[in-house]
Parts: structure tokens; sequence; C-alpha cells
């Protein structure tokens, strides 16, 4: 436990030592933004209380949600009394501080207790295993296969990001003069500019939205498209993850820190995700009012991954998507069910929500995910 | 205001100007003044960040220089860009010049060879401070913003021809952001911050009264109530303290007196931007926003 307003002797220690307390609750901050803050103390900002907490929050916090954390912290630090100590301790936990667990245990395709088994599994590896461990569809693959095909995934999706990111540098011949390099060149030749340098159009990044049907009917695929949207991540620098089933969540940030254990237990731990239907039209809206209008802007790739078996409104899914699609480039739909034999988007969810889609595909298997390769490759 | 002692004579010095602030952002601006550290302002669209980069340079009498940001903006129009056509004439009067090819190149690479855009402009002054307003950073690219970080940090700019230009008087830089996406915890971190929210009720009065001084006090309340109460709506477009003032300047213009259902007709445009919204918003019908 950091060391708190009261146990402190003078001013300076006092600052320091909640710079210290603020970070430990999961601020991010460092020697220069303590130091930011002594020099604000140092300039009649001690005055009043209010002016002081002021100019704290605004050199400590970056964002809305740092700031009420804040306002949480700056009381907690400053105001405890050694008296009350003893009732405030359990509650001092606060957000913020990541929970590193590795608890995959519960995590999807019972891949927790495959542990004994899949030694013998890796005998059996080889070339053709591999090839057939991508065609074959998530839902019908063993346990014993399951860590392989896992690794095979990481693989292959790591390379898929990295060509998409390499194609990005070809050059064009054609395109307009670059001025710049060719004087410079030109002088050589006395000011003659011999040679053209031309300069190639810039490919324009667009940025990626990818809402991830976690519901139980999506059980058997969630947890290798989640590592399709990890590896998407890589080639859109500005991506957007979410979760969702009954409720949306937001997954951004976890994904950016690599917390994949972290996440998958969060969402196993949420049992209404699992139980329950999918409201998939809900999940949509919830999307629209609370980060559509930040997040629509620029014409972004939104990528839906979910079988489309919505036990909502069907009316909403349809309506919702389609102020989506209003807002964005493409909306691309990845469904695991359309390679079965015979299938039809006809189940009423996903029959509203096909006019609004510009790409449907399937997601069965690692085969058809990276396919989706081509397709953003012309983004 | 460069001498203000604590915040609230700069809520003072801002009122002068016909801009409402609280202490708590006072307390930004003062730190902006007086630690010379960047101040980034995040909010919703239409609630006076670009504004008040204005008023700060009216208030220290000084130039305000602004970038405006946009997907694709480059170092050539943001920095500094080599003036092209007057080099190539360069080269060519210096053709029967005895001169080295070395000596030529750092003949036309020289200062006035030089195009100075707005980045490179807040730099370079040589009387004093001006405002640097970096309007909607969100909108630039990722590259931009880690260009940024130089300039944010130490104050210079580096072009490779000439070396690294480094500020004589350091600009007060002011960027603000809609956030439509996360800017880099780099760039936020050479940053001060603060969150501008929608006013409350008093504050937006205060603001709409200082603007339209000619306004009667009940069609004042009335209208920012309404939007007020339209901001608890699920709109498109939440309609901002902009939107608040033009629409109580149309009504006056119109020679209404008060929100009754005829104005609420005629003149909904000038607050909601969307044909969605005012539909929404005309179905519910005025009773839903007056009591």
């Amino acid at each position: 436990m950091k060391l708190q307003a009261f146990q402190t002797s003078t001013i300076t220690e006092s600052i320091v030592a909640f710079s210290q307390f603020v970070r430990s609750h999961g601020l991010n901050i460092g020697i220069e933004e303590t130091e930011l803050a002594l020099q604000a103390a140092n300039r009649q900002l001690l005055q009043t209380r209010k002016n002081f907490k002021h100019a704290l929050k605004i050199i400590f916090c970056t964002n809305p949600e740092e700031r009420q954390l804040y306002e949480r912290l700056f009381s907690l630090y400053w105001d405890t009394n050694p008296i009350d100590l003893k009732e405030e301790k359990n509650k001092t936990i606060l957000q913020g501080v990541v929970e590193r667990k590795t608890n995959r245990s519960l995590v999807m395709m019972g891949h927790g207790n495959a542990d004994k088994e899949t030694t013998e599994a890796k005998n059996i590896s080889g070339s053709n295993e591999a090839e057939r461990l991508q065609k074959t569809d998530f839902s019908k693959i063993q346990e014993i296969d399951a860590r392989l095909l896992d690794e095979i995934a990481a693989k292959l999706f790591k390379e898929m990001a990295l060509r998409l990111r390499r194609r990005m540098k070809e050059t064009r011949r054609q395109g307009p003069i670059n001025l710049r390099r060719t004087i410079r060149r030109s002088i050589s030749y006395g000011g003659e500019p011999m040679e053209l340098y031309r300069r190639s159009q810039k490919k324009k990044k667009h940025r990626l939205i990818v809402l991830l049907d976690v519901s139980g009917s999506m059980d058997k695929y969630s947890f290798y498209l989640l590592r399709f949207v990890v590896a998407l991540r890589e080639y859109f620098r500005q991506a957007e993850a979410f979760v969702f089933s009954t409720s949306l969540i937001r997954i951004s940030k976890a994904l950016q820190h690599n917390y994949l254990d972290a996440v998958l237990s969060a969402i196993s731990q949420n049992a209404d995700n699992w139980s329950g239907g999918t409201k998939i039209g809900d999940c949509l809206r919830q999307f629209n009012e609370q980060y559509g209008k930040r997040m629509l802007n620029g014409l972004p790739f939104v990528i839906i991954l979910s079988d489309g078996l919505d036990t909502g409104t069907p009316e909403i899914l349809g309506k919702e998507l389609n102020k989506i699609k209003q807002r964005s480039k493409k909306v691309i739909w990845l469904n695991p069910l359309k390679a079965m034999k015979g299938y039809e988007p006809t189940a009423r969810g996903m029959s509203e929500a096909m006019p609004s889609i510009d790409e449907f595909y399937s997601a069965h298997n690692l085969q058809s995910l990276l396919h989706l390769e081509n397709i953003l490759n012309d983004a | 205001m460069q001498t203000a002692k604590d915040p609230l004579e700069i809520v003072q010095a801002l009122d002068g100007y016909n801009y409402v602030a609280d202490e708590e952002f006072a307390t930004a601006l003062f730190l902006l003044l007086n630690l010379r550290k960047p101040l980034l302002l995040e909010g919703p669209p239409g609630v006076g960040k670009t504004e008040i980069a204005l008023v700060i340079s009216q208030l220290l009498n000084t130039k305000l220089i602004r970038l405006q940001c946009y997907e694709g903006l480059d170092i050539n129009s943001s920095v500094y860009e080599w003036n092209y056509q007057k080099q190539l004439l360069g080269i060519k009067l210096q053709e029967g010049s005895s001169l080295s090819v070395a000596e030529k190149e750092k003949h036309i690479f020289g200062t006035e060879y030089l195009l100075q855009r707005p980045l490179l402009q807040s730099i370079s002054e040589t009387e004093q401070s001006p405002v640097l307003l970096i309007d909607e950073l969100d909108r630039s690219d990722e590259e931009f913003e880690a260009f940024l970080l130089e300039l944010l940090s130490a104050f210079q700019i580096s072009i490779p021809e000439i070396g690294t230009i480094k500020a004589k008087h350091k600009p007060y830089v002011v960027l603000t952001s809609n956030r439509s996406r996360e800017l880099s915890d780099a760039l936020k971190r050479r940053c001060l911050y603060y969150w501008i929210d929608y006013p409350d009720l008093n504050k937006e009065m205060a603001i709409v009264r200082k603007r339209l001084p000619g306004i009667e006090q009940d069609l004042l309340k009335q209208v920012v109530e309404f939007v007020q109460e339209l901001r608890k709506r699920k709109l498109n477009k939440t309609p901002g303290v902009s939107e608040t003032m033009d629409w109580a300047e149309s009504l006056m213009a119109l020679g209404y007196r008060e929100i009754n259902s005829r104005a609420f007709e005629q003149t909904l445009g000038a607050v909601l931007k969307s044909a969605d919204d005012i539909q929404q918003v005309k179905q519910e019908g005025i009773r839903a926003f007056t009591n």
C-alpha cells in the first residue's frame, strides 16, 4: 500500500506520494508529471484546495474516464483519516488496475483440460496434418487438435498481417512529379531535371471496427475469431473491437496490450454472455448510441462476426445495421454457418440484415478467414 | 494575463472578452500560460474549444496561428515546403557563375527559398510568443501526430537541408480534438488535458446572454432549457452551444418573444441539423420540452 497524505510530513513529500498513489491506481503518470505538479504548486496554486485539485487533475488525467477516477482518488488520498482507515482498507480497490488473471481454463472449447492429451497430438503433426486442420470446421475440431490449430492459426494470422502491411509499400511508376527530389538531383546536372522522380499516391488507411458475437451458439468459433481480430489489429492500426451477446463490451484497450487471456476470462466470467440468447439488434443499437458518433467517422470498415441467430426483434437489427452502413465504407459480415450445405440467410435476423451487408462470407475454418485478406487488401 | 496571479483573475479577464469559463478551466489556462506546456482540449463539437485559442491570443495581444487538421495532412502543408519555382530560377541564374556544386546547393536551400507553413511559422516569431492552435487533431493521421511530438516537447523542428530550428519565443499551444479516435499516449503525455463538456443551465444562459445582450430573459431561459432538454434525447447530432445561439438569434430575428408551436415548427432547423432528429422531435411535440 502506498502512503497516504497523513503519513507524510512536508507538502513536497505529500505531492510526490500522491503521484505515486494515483499511479498505483492506474493513471499513467511519470516523473515528468510529478515535477509539473510541484511546479504548479509553486505557482500560487496551493492557496485553495479547489485550485490545487483542478491543477493536478489537468496534469495527471488524459481522458474523461481518468478524470472521474481522479475525483475518487483525490479524496481517498487527501481526506483519509487514520482513524477511519481500518474500515476503509478493504474498499480501496479501484478500477484501473488491469487484472492479469491467466485462468484460461474457463475459456472456450474446453482448452483448459486439453493439456494432458495434447502431448500425444504433437506427435502426429506434419504438413498434411496442418493442411487438413486449416480446412476443418472449427466446431468439428477435436480437443487434441485444438492446440495445434491454435499454433497454426497464430502463425498464419501473423503472416497475413505482415503481407497486408508490406503491400502498402509498393510504389507506382505514374503519379505527380516529386519536385523536391527532382530538383535536389538536378543540381548535379546544372539544374537540368534529367531524371524525374515521382510521388506515388499514398494508400489511405481505413479504420476498422470489429464486432464479435460471443453468444452460446458461436461458442466453438469465438476463440479463433478473437485471434483473428488480434491479427487484424496489427494491420489496421486504428482498430476498435467489441464483443457482444446480450450486451456490448469494448475490448480494444485490452487487445492493445495483448491481454488476450484477460479478455477471454473476462468474457467467460460474464455469465450473461454465455447463457441466454443473442440480442444482436439491441447490441448494435447500444454500439450506435454509445460509440457510433465518434467511431463511425471517416468511413471505417465494419466487420461483424456472428451467426445471425438473433433472439431479439429482427427489425431492430435491420434498422441499426442500416445506420452503420450509412456511415461506413463497407460492412462485412462473416457467418460460420454460411459454409453449411444448403444454408440460406433466411433466419429472420439474417434476412433483415442482408440489405445492409456489402460482403457476406463464411468464417468456419482457417482458410475462409485467410480469404478475407483479399478483400481487405482492396481497402 | 501572463501576470495573472490566480485562476480567478483569468476568469475575469475572459469575461471581458465575452468568454464564460469556470474556475477549473481557468486553472488549465493558468497552467498553459505559466508552465508553457501545450494544452489538449477534448469535448463534443460546439462547446468553444476553438474559440478559446482566439480569445487567448486577443488577451495576450499576440498573433494566432491556426492549423486545421484533416486526413492526409502532411509535413509539406503543415511545416514547410521549398519554393520550387524560385529554386528552378535560382539554379538558372547561377548557371554562369563559378560557384561549386556544393555552394550552389547551399544557396538554393537557403531560408529565402523556404515557404513557412503554420507550424514552422509558430516557432520562428521574432517579437513575442504567438498562440498556436492545432484544430481537430483527431482527424489527422497517426504519422502526423508522431511528428508533432518533437515540436510539442522541445519546440523545435528539424529540416534536413538546413538543420534544427529552435523557437526563440515558445508558442502557447492549444490542441483540440473531438475524440473521434483516441490520441496516442505519447502525445497526451506531452500535454495538459482538459475535457470541456456541455455547460449546465446557468452557464449556458450566461454564455448566450454575453453574445446576445439584447435577448429577453424569458426567451433566453426558454431556449436554453429547451436545448438542455434536447441534449438528453438520443439524437444523431446533439446541439452544441453555438446551435443554441443560432437558434436564439433566429428567434429574435423573426420577432418571437417566446417559443410557441409556430416558432417551433419554423426554426427547429437552426438547432437540429439532421432530418431524422427534426422528425423525431416534431413527433414528440413542443409540449415534451416545455413544462
